[in-house]
C-alpha cells in the first residue's frame, strides 16, 4: 500500500527531458495545463493525446509508472466522469426515472476524463524527470520576482525541499513501526471503521513523536551549519538555460497557439 | 520443533530499475533451545531474513515453516496471528515503537492483543519486567517517554517478552547502549536462553558472538556464506575479512602477532585459550634463547 505513493518520485535517467532546465519544465507544464483546458473539440483533444504520448516516450520512463499514478486517483476520475455524464443538461440519450444521460454529458465526461488522465501523467513526468532539489531550485528562481510583493520565495522552496526530502523517510518509518507493532499482535487490516481508527494509535503516536524530534534535530543541524535564510546564499549548481530549453520553449508556444486555434475553428 | 527456511528468495521492488535481491536461496534450520548468531555487514540481508521468520515479509519464492507449518500458505490464515506470536521479534531501536501512556500499558499491549484476561496480562507484565530487572512498582505508572534510553529499550523488549514467545529474534539489541547496559543485557539474554528460550540475535559485535552464540551464520549479498560453531567460523579469518567483517579482538591480536613473525594459532578467541597460546609461544622462544 505504501509503495504506491509516487508523489515526488524521481527516476534517474539521461533523456532529453531529464536534462532540461527545471524552470523550463515547470513553465512548460503550466502552459500544457492551460492548453489542455483551452482545447474544446475532439481534434484538439486528440492532438493533445498524441502530443502527451510523444512526451511520455521521449522521457523513456516505463509506462507502468504512469498507470500507478493514475490508479491512485482512479476514484476521483470515475466520480468526475459519472457526475459529468448525469448532471450536464441537454439532449437526452437515455432516461430512467430522474436519471438521464445527455449527449452533452457524454461529451463532457469524455473530455474531463481524458483531461484528468493527461494532467496526472504529464505532471508526474515533471517530478519523475527532475530531482526534488533542482525542482525546488527552479521554483525558487521562478518566484524570485514576486519577492518584492512579499512572497517568501526562499522559505517556500526550503520548506518544499525538506518536505520532499522526508517523504521517503516517513514512509520507511511508518513501515517499520507498522511491522514492529504487528509483531506485537497489532492488527491494522481488519475490524470496522472505529476499530481501525483505534488501531492507528500505536502507529501514529511514535510516528509523530519521531517526526517532531527529527524536525528539532534538523533545525539544530542547519543552525550548526550557519543557515540563516536565503539572503546572500550562493549555489553550487547555478541554473543555466541551454539551447535545448529554447527548443522545448518554442515547442510549448506552438502547442499553446495550436490550442487557441482549435477554439477559433 | 523448529524454525525452518527452505530455499527462500526475496526481491525488493520486483520489476523496477531499483530491483534488488535481498535474499537468495536461503536454507536455514533453527532448532528449539538454540542460541543462533547472525552476522553480516549493513545491507547483507540480515534484517530481511529475520522479518521472514514471523511472516512479516513473504518470500518471493520458497517456504518459511514455524514448527512445521508454512506461515504463508492460505490454509494457515486463521492460524497466522497465533503463529506469528510464537516468534517474538525485537526490531533495531525498539524504543521507537513505544506509544502508551504508562509502562504497564505498553508492555501489556502484546498480551492484550493475544486476547488474554486482564489478570493474566498483569501477571505477564510483571514477569517480563522481572526478567529484565525493571522494577514493577516504581515504573508501572510512569510514562515510557520519561525513561532513560537504556530503560526505554528494556521496556520495549519486555513488551515482546510478555507475549512469551518460543523463539526470540533480536536485531542488534545492544546498538546504542553504553558498555555496562550492554553487558547487563547480554547476561539477561543468556539467562533467558538457559531457561529454555530459543534466541536468534543479529549483531555486529564478533566479541559478543564469540561469547554467547552456539551457532553462527555469516551473511553476504543475501546469501549464507559461512555457517558453523563460532570457533569454526573464526578459524577462517581471511574469509571474514574478505567479506568486510571483523574477527573477535583477541583473534585479531593473534593475527597481528603472526604477522610479526610469531608462530601462533589464529583460530582462538576465548581469553583463557588465547593467553595460554601466547604463553606457550613465548616459552618456546625462551627455550631457544632468542628473546
Amino acid at each position: 500500500m505504501l509503495k504506491d505513493i509516487t508523489i515526488g518520485q524521481y527516476l534517474p535517467g539521461e533523456s532529453f527531458l531529464h536534462k532540461l532546465d527545471p524552470r523550463t519544465k515547470i513553465i512548460a507544464v503550466i502552459i500544457y495545463m492551460i492548453s489542455l483546458f483551452i482545447v474544446n473539440n475532439f481534434w484538439g483533444l486528440g492532438a493533445m493525446l498524441v502530443l502527451s504520448l510523444a512526451v511520455v516516450l521521449i522521457s523513456r520512463i516505463p509506462l507502468k509508472f504512469f498507470f500507478r499514478g493514475i490508479k491512485a486517483i482512479v476514484f476521483i476520475i470515475l466520480l468526475t466522469v459519472v457526475l459529468q455524464m448525469f448532471m450536464t443538461p441537454g439532449e437526452p440519450l437515455w432516461e430512467f426515472g430522474f436519471l438521464k444521460i445527455t449527449k452533452e454529458g457524454v461529451r463532457q465526461a469524455v473530455f474531463m476524463g481524458t483531461r484528468l488522465v493527461l494532467l496526472v501523467s504529464v505532471t508526474s513526468i515533471l517530478t519523475l524527470t527532475t530531482t526534488p532539489i533542482s525542482l525546488t531550485d527552479g521554483i525558487e528562481t521562478l518566484l524570485k520576482p514576486f519577492q518584492k510583493i512579499g512572497v517568501p520565495a526562499h522559505e517556500l522552496a526550503m520548506m518544499m525541499t525538506i518536505a520532499l526530502r522526508f517523504i521517503p523517510t516517513l514512509i520507511e518509518e511508518t513501515d517499520k513501526i507498522m511491522k514492529a507493532q504487528s509483531a506485537r499482535g497489532a492488527d491494522f487490516e481488519s475490524g470496522n471503521l472505529l476499530e481501525r481508527a483505534k488501531a492507528m494509535i500505536p502507529l501514529l503516536v511514535p510516528l509523530f513523536l519521531n517526526a517532531i524530534k527529527r524536525a528539532d534535530e534538523l533545525a539544530l543541524a542547519m543552525e550548526a551549519r550557519c543557515y540563516h535564510g536565503g539572503d546572500g546564499r550562493t549555489r553550487m549548481k547555478a541554473l543555466q538555460y541551454e539551447s535545448r530549453d529554447a527548443i522545448a520553449g518554442a515547442f510549448c508556444l506552438c502547442m499553446a497557439a495550436g490550442a487557441f486555434l482549435t477554439r477559433l475553428l | 520443533m523448529s524454525l525452518e527456511m527452505k530455499h527462500v528468495f526475496y526481491t525488493y521492488q520486483e520489476g523496477s530499475p531499483a530491483e534488488s535481491h535481498a535474499l537468495q536461496d536461503i536454507c536455514l534450520n533453527i532448532n528449539e533451545g538454540e542460541f543462533l548468531g547472525i552476522v553480516g555487514h549493513t545491507g547483507s540481508g540480515k534484517s530481511t531474513l529475520i522479518q521472514h521468520l514471523n511472516g512479516l515479509l513473504k518470500p518471493s519464492k520458497g517456504e518459511v515453516l514455524i514448527d512445521g507449518i508454512n506461515i504463508n500458505q492460505k490454509e494457515a490464515k486463521a492460524q497466522r496471528k497465533e503463529l506469528r506470536m510464537r516468534v517474538g521479534l525485537v526490531f533495531q531501536y525498539p524504543e521507537y515503537q513505544l506509544f502508551e501512556e504508562t509502562v504497564e500499558l505498553d508492555i501489556g499491549f502484546g498480551p492484550r492483543n493475544m486476547g488474554l484476561k486482564e489478570s493474566e496480562v498483569t501477571a505477564r507484565v510483571q514477569e517480563a519486567m522481572a526478567l529484565l530487572k525493571l522494577d514493577y512498582k516504581t515504573l508501572r505508572k510512569q510514562s515510557p517517554f520519561d525513561l532513560s534510553g537504556g530503560q526505554k529499550r528494556k521496556v520495549a523488549i519486555a513488551g515482546v517478552l510478555a507475549m512469551k514467545p518460543k523463539y526470540l529474534v533480536l536485531d542488534e539489541p545492544t546498538a546504542g547502549l553504553d558498555p555496562r547496559g550492554r553487558e547487563e543485557f547480554l547476561e539477561q539474554l543468556q539467562t533467558l536462553h538457559q531457561q529454555g528460550m530459543t534466541i536468534i540475535m543479529v549483531s555486529h559485535s564478533m566479541d559478543d558472538m564469540a561469547r554467547y552464540a552456539q551457532r553462527m551464520i555469516v551473511m553476504d549479498h543475501g546469501q549464507i556464506q559461512l555457517e558453523g560453531k563460532p570457533h569454526e567460523i573464526f578459524s577462517q579469518p581471511e574469509k571474514l575479512l574478505q567479506i568486510g567483517l571483523d574477527v573477535p579482538s583477541l583473534t585479531k591480536l593473534l593475527l597481528e602477532l603472526k604477522q610479526r613473525g610469531l608462530d601462533v594459532r589464529t583460530d582462538l578467541f576465548e581469553p583463557e585459550a588465547v593467553k595460554d597460546e601466547i604463553m606457550r609461544v613465548i616459552k618456546e622462544k625462551d627455550g631457544r634463547g632468542i628473546c
